[in-house]
């Protein structure tokens, strides 16, 4: 670049970021008033869960807070390493059971969840939820035969082609009407069928997208070892395209916990919702901007959090640079 | 071989067709139930509420056809803005991500970096409660007039929700368009840069006429993507009251109950809108690759 447009471009950004650090500390200093944080803590953490019970929900969140730095810091061999991945999966029906309780445990309405550990759930539930069903929906619009593969098609085109809100919507107020009379099944649930289904479609299309990327000669392979065409998918051809498509797949992770903040237009009291159930009180009139960069700091480091895993875990099955 | 493959699909299909007919069977009792059938006749009743903003004239006393017509159109009003401005935004900061200048290549990186891990509703809602609503009564020139009551762009009035919806779709999407455009722009061999410098063209005029054509193909598929999602995106402008499809669409539902119906019309809104704007990139791809290829 030329050298005095290059110098004067510096100066220009010096100076629009010297006066962005000056407005924003003179903020901080002189206008900011944390109380609306600070004094609300549990209500972000927990939302409105029993005070006595509180520690069921707290426990799990320590849980996952040791289990992310034993997965990142940890030894990288070792007997615990080997069920690292079934630990993962055991978080969300272990979180589902000190939250709902039953089983030895006082039960708590899905009213009373909220703050972070809804937020968590909400994730946590839709994406084990999704991932099953996409890529069953993936190997349906691959499969040879055209009922199955007309079916997904059109149900992850049309899926794709409907915004979030509306199937959240709607899945509020359709999805009782296709039970059968008599089963009810709450808001929450709701909530978080109509967030996978949503989601399946989505995970569907990066899994075909792996899929494709497995050249045909693996299959052969595979026939030619004798595994069946269940032992070669299962074996064979899934691992391998699980693993290619794993980076769009964190992406999807990524993008669930950020649009579980659109269940508060719904009226569940997630971190977004309990935050405008917060703003409405008087006390608080007028603080949304702490309130919301309280918010975007909690979301983001979250999503940073689970960016750095999905990244570690790209790493550890990379057949080239793993060392096991 | 072929039989039994004939037999997996009758018996796929019939597993499916019975899922679907128990879905189906529900429905129609739990429409019976509640006394709702499958009818259209409500569109044309008057509709009852007003909408802050419509681009044609409406009253509440027009029927609800009309209202989610003039809600498609405050949709596609703030899309396609939306689109134009995303799309420089995007190409700005994707451009500036690889530019020599080391404090505007990490200005750049630090925008994408922070859009992208907070949620789109929580930036909306900042544009508008903090932004737009905070906005103080400023007069700039006689053209351009900003107050927290909407703003005056050349004579045009703009409402304050239009604008905190189209601000926020613009950095958000803006931030994912620069991300796909550096990518385009790192996939064109280092040595057309130094081919162009060489021949002592600006970095500019040769990032404009050498690099940018070449990155294009690559471009154009992901960005398609990212313009769909804007258009889905924007359905977020209820949290902040602007009238759109969405918005429109909600109201009706609440009002008349008819939901199937509802979601049917939604759909097909969609569905037309997403046409619209696939088949213009569509186009655009083409022309772009068919001026690549004569140019070959």
């Amino acid at each position: 670049m030329n050298r005095w447009l290059n110098r004067s471009v510096t100066l220009v950004l010096t100076a629009l970021i010297g006066w962005g650090v000056w407005s924003v500390l003179h903020w901080l200093l002189l206008a900011a008033d944390w109380q609306v944080v600070v004094s609300n803590l549990p209500l972000y953490v927990v939302g409105s869960y029993p005070v006595d019970q509180r520690w069921r929900p707290l426990l799990w969140m320590i849980a996952l807070v040791v289990l992310i730095g034993f997965t990142l810091l940890g030894p990288r061999r070792g007997p615990l390493q080997r069920w690292l991945p079934l630990i993962w999966l055991a978080m969300a029906p272990l979180g589902l059971w000190l939250v709902a309780g039953g089983m030895m445990l006082e039960p708590v309405s899905t009213r009373d969840w909220g703050g972070f550990t809804l937020t968590l759930l909400l994730t946590f539930g839709s994406g084990l939820l999704a991932l099953p069903i996409g890529v069953l929906l993936a190997l349906g619009r691959r499969s040879r035969l055209p009922v199955l593969r007309l079916s997904s098609t059109a149900y992850i085109e049309l899926m794709r082609a409907v915004p979030l809100i509306a199937v959240l919507f709607f899945g509020q107020l359709l999805i009782p009407l296709f039970l059968p009379p008599g089963l009810e099944i709450n808001r929450v649930l709701r909530a978080v069928l109509a967030f996978a289904f949503f989601a399946a479609a989505y995970i569907a299309e990066d899994v075909r997208g792996g899929l494709q990327a497995i050249p045909p000669t693996q299959r052969e392979a595979a026939a030619v070892l004798g595994l069946s065409e269940w032992q070669s998918l299962q074996l064979v051809v899934l691992p391998q395209a699980l693993r290619i498509a794993l980076p769009s797949l964190t992406n999807q992770a990524v993008g669930l916990l950020q649009n579980t903040s659109l269940m508060a237009i719904l009226g569940l009291v997630e971190l977004l919702g309990i935050s405008r159930s917060l703003l409405a009180n008087p006390v608080f009139i007028g603080r949304f901007l702490e309130v919301y960069l309280w918010l975007a700091a909690v979301y983001w480091l979250a999503c940073t959090a689970m960016a750095l895993l999905a990244r570690h875990l790209e790493l550890r099955l990379d057949p080239l640079r793993s060392d096991r | 071989m072929r039989r039994r493959s004939l037999l997996l699909q009758v018996g796929v299909s019939v597993l499916l067709l019975a899922f679907l007919a128990l879905l189906v069977n529900n429905l129609a009792v739990n429409l019976l139930r509640t006394g709702l059938g499958l009818d259209f006749g409500w569109l044309g009743r008057p509709s009852g509420f007003a909408l802050a903003e419509s681009a044609l004239p409406y009253t509440p006393s027009d029927n609800y056809l009309w209202a989610l017509t003039i809600g498609w159109l405050n949709s596609l009003k703030v899309i396609a803005a939306g689109l134009v401005l995303a799309t420089l935004l995007g190409v700005a900061a994707g451009a500036a991500r690889s530019s020599s200048n080391r404090l505007l290549r990490s200005l750049a990186g630090g925008y994408v970096a922070v859009i992208r891990q907070v949620p789109l509703l929580l930036q909306l809602l900042f544009w508008y409660f903090v932004a737009f609503l905070g906005l103080p009564e400023t007069p700039i020139g006689d053209l351009i007039q900003l107050s927290n009551q909407g703003i005056s762009l050349l004579g045009m009035p703009l409402s304050v929700e239009f604008c905190a919806v189209l601000t926020g779709l613009t950095v958000f999407t803006g931030a994912s368009i620069a991300e796909i455009v550096r990518g385009g722009v790192n996939a064109v061999p280092r040595g057309q840069w130094e081919a162009f410098r060489s021949l002592g063209l600006s970095e500019g005029l040769g990032f404009r006429r050498i690099v940018l054509p070449q990155a294009l193909p690559a471009i154009l598929p992901a960005l398609t993507s990212q313009y769909l999602n804007l258009a889905k995106n924007s359905t977020l402008a209820i949290a902040v009251g602007y009238a759109d499809l969405y918005a429109v669409s909600d109201t009706t539902i609440t009002q008349t109950g008819r939901a199937i119906e509802g979601f049917l019309l939604l759909l097909i809104s969609f569905l037309l809108l997403n046409l619209l704007i696939s088949g213009g990139m569509a186009g655009i791809n083409a022309t772009v690759l068919g001026r690549m290829r004569r140019s070959r």
